[in-house]
Order: structure tokens, then sequence, then C-alpha cells
């Protein structure tokens, strides 16, 4: 079975054979996969090295890499011939979310106007601090979708950046 | 003992109690019912919703549940009603023991101007500065006379908040106008002083320990230079830059200052040196400070259990003389903030948890797989701290310690921590109050190719796990779940 898995934003093809074989990107690898938690975390040794993975969250899919936090989107060989396309997490469009309920004190952006990354886009005001939410990635801003003064939630898009 | 606080503190303070053979009393709001502290203590009781003011600072529910409870004395740890004057003044009104120093020493040395005063009549040096001001236009003025840059600082209470450096004057109003904010957020009053700010100084507390009977002593320095907005996120001991002669010096000034002021319990003086060997008196902290283990490591005292007997009226067990420093420790805050974010905090759920062990490691965590972590409160998850004989065996201890950490599903300052540790210039010891500046504006490396190989992997045998088990009839009872977030730890 085929498969197409992207990683925060790179693509790595997988096949998995019979009698444990793996092969990443074509090519056949030694891998030593040991479920250690049912369904949850996994010992892989590779090449020698050993590494460790653990789900976050199933949906959407997260896991911890050796102490990394990486978003993954799996497409299995039926959808793939179904032409539903590689798995992609909407490039182009980088949403700057509130990473936590407060008070929007500041947008210092409007509609069109052309960021660097880390640029400062917003103040949240959370935890008794004042916190500068930046730029994910440089681009135009394509949308404004929360005013200063509002109350947000954990998660709300305030900013939506069409990333170059 | 009623323990009036929550987290890795609480949960620290009721170790000190049962290594006394104290019965420990919980408190907890809301949020905190699953809450570590929760299940260590013998008794446990609800105090309200998370918002610190209906809970933690409820001082009057707090104090009820003590009476309640059968509870004789509060042990109020660090932050929330720890340097509330009135609330130790009520504890002591209701007929229980305040474990801290009294109200009138809180009242004296809280009130920062009042602290700067007193230092200056004991012979303690302070930085140029000025009574509290409400303002603006004389403010301004002030700091001309004193020069810039200026730190505004609020009158009513320490611990970095609300505090602003002004660089020139065209920022004054606006630098004015946020710390008088959040002075009133924190403290309830807007009153500012200015102080002359002292660059590229290091920032060094002492630690003292006073009895009933108006002995104290002092334990030895930590360092606290690599802060980010004034918050610690690495301290250590001895400070990389004092030597016998300087310690002695603060060791004493700490004194004369706890003296002076009547002060009873454990307290932290804390000073600035500048590249001079200058010392300069910045405030007591008239309570357990949060990097206080590493004091008890390279001492071998426990400074709780120490609090506990002084607060019961017993007489420090040594003399300074007897006071004996060995080695060196490290502490590093691991806290609930995206170091690739600008340290923007988050809440989330804790999917897996490992804390590191082995030689000359301790860590004091609340940390449990399947944590909610609350965004009421401080973001404080866990503190390592790195014992060795010496700065590089604790460097060394610390950054294995780091790597072996894990903590996922919210994102921790461990990136953060683990580029301090294997940073030349921390590991030379050479370092001030602007290390944090060389760590902004990185991203995330890149995953290696093994990694990413093993990671795409992992990831299809997660999504074949989930639909093998969405095809099976079986529900996931919640023992199960719980078993297997165990397993995890």
């Amino acid at each position: 079975m085929r498969y197409e898995v992207t990683l925060d934003d790179r693509l790595v093809r997988i096949e998995i054979g019979d009698r444990g074989r793996f092969s990443v990107d074509d090519r056949v690898v030694a891998a030593d996969v040991r479920e250690t938690v049912r369904g949850r975390q996994w010992s892989i040794t590779l090449e020698g090295e050993s590494h460790e993975i653990t789900v976050i969250t199933h949906d959407p899919l997260r896991l911890d890499v050796d102490g990394r936090d990486v978003r993954a989107a799996v497409v299995d060989e039926r959808a793939l011939r179904a032409g539903r396309g590689t798995a992609g997490l909407r490039a182009g469009r980088v949403e700057l979310r509130a990473p936590m309920p407060g008070l929007l004190k500041a947008v210092h952006v409007k509609e069109g106007d052309r960021v660097e990354a880390q640029a400062p886009l917003a103040t949240l005001e959370a935890m008794k601090m004042e916190n500068e939410l930046r730029a994910p990635s440089s681009g135009r801003i394509a949308k404004v979708a929360a005013a200063a003064g509002a109350k947000v939630d954990a998660g709300a898009v305030l900013i939506v950046i069409a990333s170059d | 003992m009623l323990v009036a606080n929550r987290g890795e503190i609480a949960l620290r303070i009721i170790r000190a109690c049962h290594d006394l053979g104290v019965r420990a009393i919980a408190v907890y709001s809301d949020v905190d019912r699953d809450a570590l502290h929760v299940r260590a203590a013998d008794a446990a009781y609800p105090i309200g919703a998370a918002a610190p003011r209906e809970s933690y600072l409820n001082g009057a529910r707090i104090i009820e549940v003590a009476r309640r409870s059968g509870a004789s004395a509060i042990h109020p740890g660090y932050g929330f009603l720890s340097e509330n004057a009135d609330f130790a003044q009520a504890v002591a009104d209701a007929g229980l023991v305040f474990v801290g120093p009294p109200a009138a020493v809180q009242r004296l040395l809280g009130e920062k101007t009042a602290a700067r005063r007193l230092a200056r009549e004991a012979d303690v040096p302070i930085a140029e500065g000025t009574e509290p001001l409400t303002d603006v236009a004389a403010a301004k003025a002030a700091a001309k006379r004193i020069g810039y840059p200026v730190l505004l600082k609020p009158a009513g209470g320490g611990g970095g908040k609300g505090m602003r450096k002004v660089a020139k004057e065209e920022e004054f109003d606006t630098a004015w106008r946020a710390a008088t904010g959040e002075a009133t957020t924190a403290f309830g009053q807007p009153a500012l002083y200015l102080e002359r700010a002292i660059e590229n100084a290091r920032h060094v507390e002492m630690q003292i320990l006073a009895d009933q009977s108006g002995n104290v002593v002092w334990l030895g320095e930590r360092d606290c230079s690599v802060q980010r907005r004034h918050q610690k996120l690495i301290e250590e001991t001895p400070g990389p830059s004092v030597d016998d002669e300087l310690r002695e010096r603060l060791g004493v000034a700490a004194v004369r200052i706890a003296k002076a002021a009547h002060y009873e319990n454990a307290g932290t003086v804390e000073f600035l040196v500048d590249a001079r060997g200058n010392v300069y008196f910045l405030e007591v902290n008239t309570r357990l400070q949060v990097e206080h283990p590493l004091t008890e490591m390279v001492t071998g005292l426990d400074l709780v259990a120490l609090q506990l007997r002084i607060a019961a009226g017993e007489r420090l067990p040594f003399a300074q003389g007897d006071v004996v420093r060995s080695g060196a420790a490290i502490e590093c805050r691991i806290t609930a903030e995206d170091p690739y974010a600008g340290f923007l905090p988050g809440s989330g759920v804790i999917a897996l948890v490992r804390e590191p062990a082995g030689p000359g490691i301790r860590v004091d965590s609340a940390l449990y797989p399947g944590m909610t972590v609350p965004n009421e409160y401080d973001p404080l998850l866990a503190k390592v701290i790195a014992h060795g004989r010496d700065r590089a065996e604790a460097v060394a201890r610390m950054r294995r310690a780091l790597a072996e950490m894990r903590v996922s599903g919210i994102p921790t300052s461990l990136p953060f921590h683990r580029f301090a540790l294997s940073d030349e210039s921390f590991s030379a010891g050479r370092y001030d109050t602007t290390f944090v500046a060389q760590w902004e504006g990185r991203a995330a490396p890149e995953l290696s190719a093994g990694a990413a190989s093993v990671a795409a992997l992992a990831a299809v045998l997660a999504m074949r796990a989930r639909s093998e088990r969405r095809a099976l009839p079986v529900t996931d009872p919640a023992w199960a779940r719980a078993a297997r977030e165990d397993a995890l730890r």
C-alpha cells in the first residue's frame, strides 16, 4: 500500500509492503518498528538511529517526533487514484489564529498590506500580558477577520495572509 | 498545613509537610480538580471558579476552608497571596499561623520606595531613583535629571510586572501609560517610581532565613540574568561572576536589610551588580522564590521545611558559620510558552510527559499526561534543576536532562532552554540580561531526513490504527485510556 504523507510543508512517499518492508521515497529502508503504546506510540530505529514518535492528536493528525511537534496529513493510494491530489496543508493561504482566548488590543495591518515573516500583526492581551502576534510567513494581508477591542476565543482566525 | 497555591509549588510544600509528618490540605479551583497537588494532599477542598480572584486570590474563602478543615497554618507559596499583607494579617487575626513574614514586614518591604529608604538607612547602596509618582510631567522631569535609560517600576509591587525600560524621552509617554495600566491591574495602584537603568548588569539575589528570635543567616546567591520581559527563564548558583568577596558583601548587605526590617522566615534580597562590581539594592521578595531549589541543591537544606519550623517558633538550627555550599546548580523554568512565537503563552492538553532523572537532576513539576493546561494562571509547568560538583558538570547534566525531557501537546520553552545550554557564551558564564535577545527571531529547525522518514511512517501507522479501531465494535473505556496514558509517562 502506498501513501503520500505531508509533514508540515514537506512531502514523503511511504510504501508498506508485506512482512514489515518499508520504503521511503521509493527507497527500501531498514526500519525496525515497535509499537510501544497501541495505536499511539512507536519506537523506530532507522539505519541505526533511534527515534520515538507519539500521537498528540488524531484529528488533525499531530505527532511528537523526537520532541518536535509535527503536523501530518496522510493520503492513501485509493484516494490518490481518485484524484484527491496530494495531501496539502492549504499552501498559499496562511491563517493567523488566536493562540489563546484574550482581548485583541490592536491590529497593526489592513487588508492589502504587504508583510514580512515575523512582522507584528496584532496585539493580544491574555494572562495579564500583552502579546505581539507575528506573521507566520511573508505575503499580502488577504483578510482582517477581527477588529481591535474584540474578545477572541482560542483558535479564532484573526488575519489571513496570502503567502508568497 | 493548608497550602494556598497550585501547580508545582503546591506539590513542593505538600512534600515538605509530609517529610515533617504534617497533614497537608490542598485547595483547588474548578479547573484544577484533577491536578497533582489535589491528589498528593491528605485532604482537598474546592475554593471557586478558575479566575484567580474567585479562587487562589480569594483570601476570605481560603481562611474559611482552613478553619473548617482544622488547619493551624497556611503556606501561601509564591505568587497569588504570598505577598499580600492584608491576607497575612487576616490569617493572623483568624488565629492561624502564616508561613512567611508578618503583615507589617510585608507592608514595609512591599512598598518598593520605602524598601529603598530602608536600604539607604542600613548603608546599602541603591540605584539613583525617585519616590512614587503619579504625574507624568514630574516623572519626565525626574527622568531627565537621572538620565536615560530609566526604568519605570510600580511602587506597589515587584516581580517585573508593569516594569518598563525607557531609552529616550520620545518613548516616555507611551511607556508611562502602559506601565501605569499594568501596575493598576497587577497591584491595584497606579503609582510608579523611576530608577536609573543599570546597563549590562547582572541580576543577583541573596537567600536569607530569619527566625522569630532575630537570628538571620544568608545562604548564598542566585543569578537570574537569563530573563525575558523581566521574567526569569534560567537561574543558577553560584553566580558566574560572583567571587567569595562579592558573595560575602551581598550576604552581609542582605542580612543588614533583613535585620533593619525585623524580617522573619525565608526571603530574598535582590541586587544588581554592574560590570565594575558595584552593588545596587533592588528589592526584597517576602516569599519563597520559584528558584529556591538552587539553594537547596548546593546547601543540602530544605528551605520549605525550615520555613515551617520558623513559623512554628523554632530557632534556626544552625549559625552562619555552619552553612556550607557545595558545587553548582542550574534551574530551567519550563513554561507553556512558544519560544518560536515570541514566547506566546499557550494552553491545551498535554499528550506526553517524560521527565528527566539520573545523577544530579531534580524535577519539580505538576505535569501529567492528559493534563489540560489552563490559561488562567502563570505558564510555569515544571522546573528542571541540575546539580554538579562544578558549573561545567551542572551544565552538562542540564543539557542531557533537557534532551531527555518530553512535554508534547502544547508548545513549551524547551527549545529555548536547549539552545541556551548549548550556547557558548552561556557555557562560559559570559551572559547578562540581554541574552534572550540572541534567540529571538529563530525558527524551528527542519526535521532531519531520518526523522521525517520515521514520522511519515508513524503517520501512516497512526492512521491505520485509528481506522482499524473504528472498525471494531468496542468502546474506549476510561480506565483503559488512563492506563494507556500512564504507560506514556
